[in-house]
């Protein structure tokens, strides 16, 4: 089916003199992939080269006794068996680099597993199946813990404490709430006026991005005092500052070379070879390799996460949507990886392309004994999509009406004020439900039909609601976690000083239009409240914006 | 321990390096080995390869078929005489493991694999060793498996079935055409006078080794192959058998679905 370009919708948004943009390009890489000449980061050879494995947990949680490495060391082949001491810094959270958690995760874990597949101890050694014979050798003293693997058991009293940076199994979002808040109106006044409550539960399991090439990482010594790592790395300035914190060097020191990544998906965002790689390369003075087979790849490599949503909409005997609440459960597997950012981009989506006047939403990142989970294509708005666009064919359904014409009826049009206090624009879902129903010969009423995104929003569409609902619950006692703080380089949260607040603070004036041209950051920041400026601090860059002040 | 490859001109020779090497696996077509070898399985450290391979014959005597065990699954399915097999042979892995993978591996695979060896089962297969006279029976070939480490296989023979529809497998997927199986099913059900006589049911990833279905044989002995006979035979038809779990499927799954395809592989034009 040829493509059918509807420019129309998106006419102030595109200039067609460009050269490349909105143009069919071939992307670069594509003869190399079509000849096989692509080069990826285990075609480099290496003389020398030394392999690395790891010895993993066979329990999802359990503290670790002793381990004893004796038999291992003496092997044939085995150059170095390298325990979490070994580590020099062994602790990090990947969205350290951008300020945004604690650090919760071993590169090497020492006292207690949390997921299976932890490692606690890797070998290097002459040859991969050297390393293997001798991850056999290697003796763990386990002690098996309880373990927790649902969202909504993992934060009940009594819950196996899954990771020890926070021990109620809740991040904590902005040094204050144990989950993301979302306030926009006020739902339960809307629920007493609207003629139906629909509620919904809806859940969505982890997802292996499954890659060809199995994550790792080659690193050798160079001159200089270097070191240079060939990697499957897909975000190349992630691994380098993860690695040179993790092992406490200048990132000068480190030569970084990606490239061609054979598959990623999302699940090489914050693989953790490099550190290992080059920890191997730094202890044993010979190039290392660190790459997980098919087995690793399925059980440790960091899937998309699961996530649990309930809906609770109220609904008008016409069809409208009035009040939108959301209660969300992403499960983080043990450590927080990405899932808390992905919260962050849930929570800007809700209530997804519908203007709803009333929306709610209290969104948690929770531990349990699962393998962290990190990214995939759109992940925090995947599942959450999946979630909304179910329950409003069960919206229709209790309404009695066509679900595209709810969707139509309910979409949001150019001008709206979004849950997220910014005014949409260049919306066309009206039309795309239009060209949906169109194509699939789905019979829709005139009016569907002759719907348009264009006009009808704005005006009062354009307001924010008069009173927004706003509430404490969920405050962490104390009124943040002490953990942040715990970071000696960053300034201790003043909250004392500060008069609550709700969670997303209220602008003054609907956002002002931002140039056609600007590249909005995802999510979008609601723009600051118009209070003094104070003094810079160190964490007021939160990704989620919701710090500036 | 580095692995060691040992190579044999002639098989009795490897016979006798196997006898004496506990650690020793002979290698076929290599599907299976080479894939252990290279996930760095620990079971094993030498390789024993015969040189030029073993035997890729299928000879025939009349009532029984003698297939080598060199031959690959490619030559099954392509052969006219072992056209009831092929359906078996043409389901294992894609068309360049079935260019490999030969009969003598295939006996030896563990589950979730071994769709010929399930179908050789049914069909009351004997396995013919090196340098040893009497053929032993498919169903204590099966029950010793992996005990007995000192014998290779020669050749299987199997009886050659003269009514097509006397013979069925099917292997369920959850990935087609390749996916490993959930389970496969094999049905021998010869018809005497509107009745089956001789009936014989294997399945695979019921345990190590395929197994047979001895309630779903007992309930279709001496019956028509009859909507009610089906019936009776998928109810029997878990009796005494413990389905694995594993990535593919959970043992409840397994238990659930397998009675369902037994079903529909005894009466395939119900329902239609």
């Amino acid at each position: 089916m040829p493509v059918e370009m509807r420019k129309e919708f998106f006419a102030n948004e595109r200039d067609d003199n460009l050269n490349e943009i909105g143009k069919p390009t071939q992307r670069q890489d594509i003869l190399g992939h079509v000849t096989g000449r692509s080069p990826f980061y285990d075609d480099h050879l290496f003389e020398g080269l030394l392999h690395m494995r790891c010895v993993r947990s066979p329990h999802h949680h359990a503290r670790v006794r002793s381990i004893d490495i004796s038999q291992a060391e003496r092997m044939p082949g085995v150059k170095r068996v390298i325990l979490a001491r070994d580590v020099p810094r062994n602790l990090n959270t990947l969205l350290s680099l951008l300020d945004f958690g604690l650090d919760d995760e071993p590169l090497i874990s020492e006292k207690k597993v949390s997921y299976k597949g932890e490692p606690v101890c890797a070998i290097v050694a002459e040859s991969e199946r050297a390393a293997r014979e001798a991850c056999e050798k290697v003796r763990v003293d386990w002690e098996p813990l309880p373990a927790v693997f649902d969202v909504e058991e993992a934060i009940k009293p009594g819950a196996p404490s899954v990771n020890e940076a926070y021990p109620t199994n809740l991040f904590v979002y902005h040094d204050k709430y144990d989950h993301q808040k979302l306030r926009y109106g006020d739902v339960e006044a809307a629920f007493a006026r609207a003629d139906h409550i629909i509620e919904g539960r809806y859940q969505m399991s982890p997802i292996e991005q499954a890659p060809m090439e199995t994550c790792g990482a080659i690193a050798a010594p160079e001159t200089n005092d270097r070191f240079v790592c060939y990697t499957s790395t897909q975000a190349l300035f992630f691994s380098l500052g993860t690695a040179a914190k993790l092992l406490d060097v200048s990132s000068a020191r480190l030569h970084f070379i990606g490239g061609t990544v054979g598959g990623g998906f999302g699940g090489k965002v914050d693989s953790l070879h490099e550190p290992m790689a080059i920890l191997g390369a730094m202890l044993t003075g010979r190039p290392c390799k660190y790459m997980f087979d098919r087995v690793e790849e399925m059980q440790v490599g960091a899937p998309r996460g699961a996530e649990r949503w309930y809906l609770k909409d109220g609904v008008t005997r016409d069809g409208r949507i009035v009040a939108r609440k959301f209660t969300g459960y992403f499960d983080s597997g043990a450590y927080t990886r990405l899932s808390s950012y992905a919260i962050i981009k849930a929570v800007g989506h809700l209530p997804g392309p519908y203007t709803i006047p009333n929306v709610y939403a209290d969104v948690y990142c929770v531990y349990t004994n699962r393998t962290p989970a990190t990214a995939m294509r759109g992940f925090g708005i995947t599942g959450v999509d999946f979630a909304i666009e179910t329950h409003m064919d069960k919206v229709a359904h209790a309404v009695g009406m066509d679900p595209i014409e709810l969707r139509i009826l309910n979409s949001y049009r150019d001008g709206d004020m979004k849950a997220h206090r910014r005014l949409a624009k260049n919306t066309a879902l009206v039309e795309c439900c239009q060209v949906a129903a169109e194509k699939a010969h789905w019979q829709i009423s005139a009016a569907a039909r002759h719907a348009t995104s264009l006009t009808g929003g704005g005006g009062e569409r354009a307001q924010l609601p008069a009173h927004t609902a706003t509430d404490q619950q969920g405050l962490v006692p104390g009124g943040r976690t002490g953990g942040y703080a715990r970071s000696t380089k960053r300034k201790e949260p003043d909250f004392a000083a500060r008069p609550p607040q709700p969670a997303a603070p209220m602008p003054a004036a609907p956002a002002p239009q931002r140039p056609a041209a600007s590249i909005e950051p995802v999510p979008s920041a609601p723009p600051a409240p118009p209070v003094a400026p104070r003094a810079p601090a160190r964490f007021s860059s939160s990704i989620s914006g919701l710090r500036r002040r | 321990m580095p692995l060691r490859v040992e190579t044999y001109d002639r098989i009795e020779d490897a016979a006798r390096a196997l006898s004496t090497n506990r650690n020793a696996r002979v290698i076929g077509g290599g599907t299976l080995l080479m894939r252990g070898v290279n996930a760095g399985v620990q079971g094993f450290d030498t390789v024993i390869v015969v040189r030029g391979g073993q035997s890729r014959e299928i000879q025939s005597d009349g009532a029984r078929l003698e297939i080598g065990a060199g031959v690959t699954m490619a030559s099954i399915a392509a052969n006219a005489d072992l056209a009831f097999l092929a359906p078996a042979a043409r389901v294992v892995g894609g068309p360049a493991v079935r260019a490999a993978a030969t009969v003598g591996g295939n006996l030896f695979a563990r589950p979730p694999f071994g769709e010929l060896t399930t179908a050789l089962l049914a069909l009351g297969a004997q396995i013919h060793y090196v340098g040893h006279g009497t053929p032993q029976s498919i169903d204590d070939f099966l029950r010793e498996r992996g005990r007995d480490r000192t014998r290779i296989v020669r050749a299987v023979s199997v009886p050659r079935i003269g009514d097509p529809s006397a013979f069925r497998f099917v292997k369920v997927t959850r990935v087609a055409p390749k996916g490993a199986a959930i389970l496969s099913i094999a049905a021998h059900v010869p018809m005497q006078g509107g009745r089956v006589t001789g009936a014989r049911i294997a399945v695979s990833n019921m345990g190590p080794t395929p197994l047979r279905a001895i309630g779903a044989e007992r309930a279709l002995e001496g019956q028509p192959l009859s909507d009610d006979t089906a019936q009776r035979a998928a109810a029997a038809m878990m009796e005494g058998l413990s389905p694995l779990t594993d990535e593919l499927a959970s043992e409840w799954y397994r238990r659930e679905v397998a009675p369902v395809h037994l079903r529909r592989l005894l009466l395939p034009n119900h329902g239609r």
